[in-house]
Parts: structure tokens; C-alpha cells; sequence
């Protein structure tokens, strides 16, 4: 379902992924782990086309992007590509002048022109299952951080996309509701989503994740199933970096 | 009486004329004239050139069947001003000998306020036909415009305190401090002998100042001396009247046929003693005025019993308050009309100055950095009087509309670039990711953001809009201010007339003031949360 080849990314004259590679076969969920300014979040952005990458091959959704195309090939793409992720972020940006319900159905009613009763329709079946319904009146600020988070993933999941993608989801979660977020999201694997989950907690990502990739200065260290990665890894940095997690 | 009323029936017939006029011009569907919503703003630049060439060819065929004269009415007795018993009107000798012209010549006549230091302008512009404010035909105005025959011969008047005993002629003054008003002959008398002088705007300014003691004494023509000192008990006049002038009409050069109409008319209200009538009821009779009559014969002197008195004229609150009423609409139009340029404009405006292409965002800056860098007043007279010379002449009310709409559309792109900046680039992004176009998410989720972010700064200069548009009264449009400034120079009643005007902006600032605040309250939603909440409790 995702497949990238040497990915190459830099700013500013500096290498923020230094040829990346791995796959993602589909309805698995690949978590993503490695200290701050590992790369992990540019690589996500990459993936969701925020970022064009400089070098490389990504395949997502068998939408090809690829470093050589032209500018506006690319921006072509991208958009055909986001048809297919979805993406929540860590700081959520929730639209803050629409209610929950507003932000749902937002983008059904005006990029995919689903007219607005059966919007709203599916958007408080998705709310209710993230336990969110009688909340749709709301308007996201007088959510609590949980909340607005299910309200983020809710608005995600309304634009029908094959691939979900979630960029530190647990940093602002207390451990129960980390159990239970983990829980929700394995939930989409059965449903028949795939799933790239960049996080730095090993302890959410135990029992999630079926692969796991460990990256150090954008580079892949340690890429391969996730039990063996956590049980047995191969490299000494990784070995390291999951002992200081634990 | 000539008042406010055929003034606006003007305009509106003028508005009536374009409207009849587009209607000929384009090939109407459904014949039915219709006036679009404004969609764009080249558009409305537009719609707006087309309705200033239509109002300037209605003012041309209304010209025709009117005598249209200017004159500053502010200050000025016993010319023209707001009659203190009926101040929805004016009256003074010369509206009385302009309405006796007119008669003579066919015409009705049509008074357009206006103001003194910009008479000569506005005639060129086309803002009336011809002037009639005691002008005396100068070298420096005969460049500009040519003038009719006189009409009254006038003489200069010293006043100084009552209890001076130092001054007892215009040589006594030297190394004293001297009144007069700007650009007449008194104050060229003045120049030429070296005295030196303070200039006022207006006749009872200077004799204020004068009891007051801040200046030595006041000189002026016989005809104001006679309405603003001659009855103040603290004043006296210096010396006998002195000095030959004459008051003629001023008219366009090339408008040689009305000249002759003019020259002919003034010829025949002076030899059939309708204007000495006039004249003798104002107490500007003296003999000196029979030099201008052809034949000797004199008419049946008249007593001073029906001479107009001016001071002891009371003050008519209700005519008075009825006229700043009307006054305050013009402001209000003004105001809104203007805000609505301001909030059209703006928006491009900004958005070209925050991601436009270089040359945009270019353009955009220097025209946001010359609209806040100069005072409005300057553009509203650029606007006024500097346009016509290239062939674009608006009415007053539309250039003031027009000019303050451009000035504060450059201090409202500011307020929405500010707030457009304030959102957060995750916002577009969160967008994008949700398959939004830029557009889409800008319409969408970036404006309505930025909108709230602006109600404040944007509410705050619109109130400071509502005082602006006092500014207009320099292009003598008939506005609160500049209806404060007449009706207190014909009434002297500065305070209470101060505190009438200054209840009216309120009265206009504070609901809008009240009603942001509203709006805010619901950009923010408070209401709405509580009564969700209440709900769910």
C-alpha cells in the first residue's frame, strides 16, 4: 500500500532524511519511532505531500510520486493523493469557527460535493464512534484535549481515506486514554485502513504497531516486524534508544 | 426663500437624470432599468465613472434653466447666511439681489454653499455658474475668471475697543495687531502698507478677538462691519469709512453670453431701484452707490423701520435642530457609503500585499503607504479640485464618499493582512490535507477566521470614520460640521450649538460601537455555548 524508495530531503542546505526506504503492506499499521529531530515528522509530511522531497520514490495508494515529475505533475498528484490520507496531526488545527459538526462535514459538503443531510448523517455516525455525538453542537474549544482529538480523527475519517496517518497522537493524553485511543485506532486496522503512527512512546506503539522503523539523524536504523524490533533488535543504537524509552 | 430642500431635490433630480440617461444609453432588457449589486471592484470603478460622466452632463442641461451662484454662507452677513429665525434657510441682500437677477434674467436662482477660500476653484469646476460673495475683481482673480459690472461700491471700516484712544486711523496701526479676513481688500490694503496682520476665517472670529483684547483692532468691508460691530457696545469704529472698491460677479472665463445676461440684468435691478430697495432695507445704503446708476433718478427713500435688523433676531432651536438632523443623514451616508469602499477595497488590497507577485505586492504597498502618509484633507482637495483639470468633476458628496472610501480602505487592508497573518499555517495545512484547494480553504476556513480577528481594529475605524467625514466640509459638502460652522457663525451660539453636534456623533458612534460589540460576542460564540449548555443541563 505504501512503498518508499531513497528518499531525499533537505532545507536550508541541510539533510533532513538522508535516503529513506520501507513499505507498508496494506491494513497493517507501521509505527514510526526515534528522538526529537530524527526526521520521523518530515518524513510524515512527505508522505501527505506537504513536503516535496528532493530524491526519491513514493508510492501511497497507487498514487506514484516521484522527485523527477514537474512542479505541477507533482502538485497534480499530491492532490489525487490526498484523496486517499488522512492525516492528524499533534496540534490537531481544528477549524475553531465551525462546530464539531461544521468541521466534519466541511470538507464532504465542498471538496467531494456530498450534499449536506447525508453528511451530517455520516458524520454523526462517525461521531458516535469515537463517542463524540452528543457533542456536535460544540464548538472545539470547549472540548477537553482527548475529545478534540477524537473530533480530529472523526474529520479525517468523514474525507473516506484509505491510508490514516497520526503524528505524535498521544502527547497530550493521560495513559488511560492512551489504552483506549490504541484501541480505537486498532480498531481501523479490522475496518481495513492502513496506518503510519509517528510517535516517540514505545508503550503506545507495543500491541498497535505491526512493523516499526527506528530512525536516528534521517537516516532508517532498524526497519522490520515490530515484536522482533522491540525484542531482539539488530542494531545497538536501537538497542539503546529502547532501553531509555522503558 | 432658498433653502436646503431645492438643493436636494437637485441632486436627486440629477440622480433621476443619470438613472433615465443609462437607461437610453444601454439597450434595456425587460425594460427595466436595474442598478446591480456592486460585484467587483473594477466593476464599481467602473459604474462609478459612468455616474460621475452622467452627473456632470445632467448638471450642464440643469444649468441652463437655473442661475446657479456660490457663496460662503458661513460667517456671512449680511451676504448670505443662515437666517437666525429660520435657519433651514438663507437670506442676506445679495441672496435677495441674485433672486432679483434672476427674476430679471428668466432664471431661477439656486444657491450652492460654499467656502470663501475655494470659490474661485469651484466655479472653475463647474460647481455653480457664478459667484456672488462682495468679490471685488482683483489682478491675481481676472486671470483665473472674468467678472461683471459692480454692483456695490464698497468702503473699509476701522474698529477698534471703545476705550482706545491710541488708534484714529490705518496709520496708527502700524506696529499694532490687526484683524481682517483672508484674501480681501482690506487684507491687501494691509500688505501694501506694511502693517501687520492676523487673518481670520470668519467676520465675528476677529470681533471677538478684538473685545477680547487679543488684537489691536479689526478692518473690514462696510457691510460686515455694519451686521458684526456696529451694535456691539465695546466697539467703536476708528475713523470715517475709507477706501473705493466695488463688488462684481464673478463668472468663467468663456462664459461670454452669460456675462452679457449678467451685465444687462445688473444694469436694470440698479436703474429700476430694486437694488437700492435691497440695499436700504439691509442699512447698506450710502450715496456713494449712485455713482453706479445710469439716470439720477432717486427713489422714494425709505424709512429704517423696515430696515432688516439683524441683532435682535432670535435664535430658532427647532428650524436649527431640524437642520443639523438633516445634515447628520449626509454625514451617515457619507460614513457608511465610504466603509463599505474601505471594507471592497481592502480585502484585494491586503491580499495582494501578503502573497501577490512582487509587482503586486509593490503596487499594493505604495498604495497603502500614500493613502496613510498624506492628510485626508490634502486628498479630498486633490480629489475636488485637482481631478476636474484632467476632466473628472464629482459632486461633493460623491468625491467625499470616494475619497475617504480610498483613504481608509488603505488602514483597513492593514487591519486584514494583520489578521489574515494571525491564523496559523496548520490551519491551511489542516485544509490542503483535507483535499481543499487554496481558494476553497481561504474562502472556507482562513477569512471567516480573520474576520474575527478584525471586527475590533475594523469597528474602531469606522467610528473614527464617522469623525472624518468632517473633513469634508472643506469641499463644502453639506455635512454636521459644516453645518455646525455656519449656523453658529449666523447665531454666534457656539456652545450650545457645539453640544447639539457633539450629542449627534455620539448618537451615531455608540450604537455602531454597541453594535460591533455584538458582533464580536457572536464571532466568539459565548452566547451560543450557554445556550448549548443550558440545553444539555
Amino acid at each position: 500500500m505504501i512503498s518508499v524508495t531513497n528518499l531525499i530531503k533537505s532545507a536550508n542546505g541541510t539533510r533532513i532524511l538522508r535516503g529513506v526506504s520501507f513499505d507498508v503492506p496494506a491494513r497493517t499499521v507501521l509505527g514510526v519511532i526515534g528522538a526529537s529531530g530524527s526526521g520521523k515528522t518530515t518524513l510524515l509530511r512527505c508522505l501527505n505531500g506537504l513536503e516535496r522531497m528532493n530524491e526519491g520514490r513514493i508510492e501511497c495508494g497507487e498514487v506514484q510520486l516521484d522527485a523527477a515529475l514537474s512542479k505541477s505533475e507533482y502538485a497534480r498528484r499530491v492532490t489525487q493523493l490526498r484523496h486517499k490520507v488522512g492525516t492528524v496531526f499533534q496540534h490537531l488545527y481544528l477549524f475553531p469557527h465551525l462546530t464539531v459538526l461544521g468541521n466534519i462535514i466541511e470538507a464532504p459538503t465542498h471538496v467531494r460535493q456530498v450534499a449536506r443531510p447525508e453528511a451530517e448523517r455520516e458524520a454523526l455516525q462517525l461521531l458516535e464512534s469515537v463517542g463524540l455525538k452528543e457533542k456536535a453542537r460544540r464548538y472545539p474549544e470547549t472540548l477537553s484535549g482527548g475529545e478534540q482529538q477524537r473530533v480530529a480523527i472523526a474529520r479525517a475519517l468523514a474525507m473516506h481515506p484509505e491510508i490514516l496517518m497520526f503524528d505524535e497522537p498521544t502527547s497530550a493524553l493521560d495513559p488511560r486514554r492512551t489504552a483506549s485511543l490504541r484501541s480505537l485506532l486498532r480498531g481501523f486496522v479490522e475496518k481495513g485502513h492502513t496506518m503510519v503512527v509517528v510517535s516517540h512512546s514505545m508503550t503506545f506503539l507495543e500491541g498497535l504497531a505491526d512493523r516499526l522503523l527506528y530512525m536516528e539523524g534521517g537516516e532508517v536504523v532498524e526497519f522490520g516486524d515490530a515484536n522482533e524490533v522491540l525484542n531482539s533488535p539488530r542494531d545497538p543504537r536501537t538497542k539503546d534508544f529502547l532501553e531509555q524509552a522503558r | 426663500m432658498l433653502s436646503c430642500a431645492p438643493r436636494t431635490e437637485h441632486l436627486v433630480s440629477q440622480l433621476y437624470d443619470c438613472r433615465l440617461n443609462a437607461a437610453m444609453l444601454t439597450p434595456a432588457r425587460n425594460n427595466r432599468v436595474q442598478f446591480a449589486p456592486m460585484l467587483s471592484p473594477s466593476a464599481f470603478i467602473l459604474r462609478t465613472a459612468v455616474l460621475m460622466a452622467l452627473l456632470i452632463g445632467a448638471a450642464n442641461v440643469y444649468a441652463q434653466q437655473s442661475l446657479r451662484w456660490g457663496a460662503d454662507p458661513s460667517g456671512g452677513a449680511p451676504y448670505v447666511f443662515n437666517d437666525p429665525k429660520h435657519p433651514d434657510q438663507y437670506i442676506g441682500y445679495e441672496k435677495e439681489m441674485v433672486d432679483a437677477l434672476a427674476s430679471a434674467m428668466g432664471r431661477q436662482a439656486e444657491f450652492v454653499p460654499s467656502d470663501w477660500e475655494t470659490l474661485v476653484s469651484a466655479l472653475q469646476r463647474k460647481s455653480f455658474d457664478v459667484i456672488v460673495n462682495g468679490l471685488e475683481p482683483t489682478a491675481d482673480r481676472q486671470k483665473q475668471i472674468q467678472f461683471s459690472k459692480p454692483y456695490y461700491i464698497f468702503q473699509l471700516a476701522l474698529t477698534v475697543r471703545k476705550d482706545d484712544e491710541r488708534i484714529h486711523s490705518l496709520a496708527d496701526c502700524q506696529n499694532r495687531v490687526v484683524g481682517t479676513l483672508g484674501n480681501t481688500a482690506a487684507s491687501r490694503l494691509l500688505e501694501k502698507e506694511g502693517i501687520s496682520f492676523k487673518e481670520y476665517a470668519e467676520p465675528l472670529t476677529a470681533y471677538n478677538d478684538l473685545e477680547l483684547g487679543r488684537i489691536d483692532a479689526v478692518i473690514m468691508d462696510v457691510p460686515a462691519e455694519v451686521y458684526y460691530a456696529s451694535k456691539k457696545p465695546k466697539l467703536k469704529r476708528a475713523c470715517d469709512p475709507f477706501f473705493h472698491g466695488t463688488y462684481n460677479i464673478g463668472l468663467r472665463q468663456g462664459d461670454d453670453e452669460l456675462k452679457r445676461q449678467v451685465d444687462t440684468a445688473v444694469d436694470q435691478i440698479i436703474n429700476d431701484g430694486t437694488l437700492e430697495k435691497i440695499l436700504r432695507k439691509w442699512n447698506l445704503w450710502n450715496d456713494a452707490q449712485l455713482e453706479l446708476q445710469a439716470s439720477k433718478a432717486k427713489p422714494e427713500p425709505q424709512t429704517s423701520d423696515t430696515a432688516y435688523d439683524v441683532t435682535s433676531a432670535t435664535f430658532n432651536w427647532r428650524e436649527a435642530i431640524w437642520r443639523l438632523t438633516r445634515a447628520a443623514v449626509v454625514t451617515v451616508l457619507i460614513a457608511f457609503g465610504s466603509m463599505f469602499i474601505a471594507l471592497v477595497l481592502g480585502l484585494p488590497l491586503a491580499i495582494g500585499q501578503w502573497k501577490g507577485p512582487r509587482v503586486v505586492q509593490w503596487l499594493c504597498t505604495i498604495y497603502v503607504e500614500f493613502f496613510r502618509g498624506t492628510p485626508v484633507l490634502v486628498q479630498l482637495l486633490f480629489l475636488y479640485f485637482g481631478l476636474p483639470t484632467i476632466g473628472l468633476a464629482m459632486p461633493g458628496w460623491l468625491t467625499a464618499l470616494i475619497g475617504l472610501g480610498l483613504n481608509y480602505a488603505a488602514y483597513e487592508s492593514q487591519v486584514y493582512r494583520a489578521a489574515l497573518e494571525a491564523i496559523p499555517r496548520g490551519q491551511w495545512e489542516a485544509s490542503y490535507l483535507l483535499g481543499m484547494s487554496p481558494l476553497l480553504a481561504f474562502r472556507r476556513i482562513i477569512l471567516p477566521q480573520a474576520f474575527r480577528i478584525a471586527v475590533p481594529p475594523m469597528t474602531n475605524d469606522f467610528v473614527s470614520l464617522f469623525k472624518d467625514t468632517s473633513t469634508a466640509f472643506a469641499i463644502s459638502v453639506w455635512e454636521l460640521a459644516t453645518a455646525y460652522r455656519e449656523l453658529a457663525n449666523a447665531s454666534g451660539q457656539f456652545l450650545m450649538l457645539g453640544v447639539a453636534v457633539s450629542l449627534y456623533y455620539l448618537a451615531m458612534s455608540l450604537p455602531m460601537a454597541h453594535l460591533a460589540r455584538r458582533l464580536e460576542r457572536k464571532l466568539q460564540r459565548r452566547e451560543a455555548i450557554e445556550a448549548v449548555e443550558s440545553e444539555v443541563v
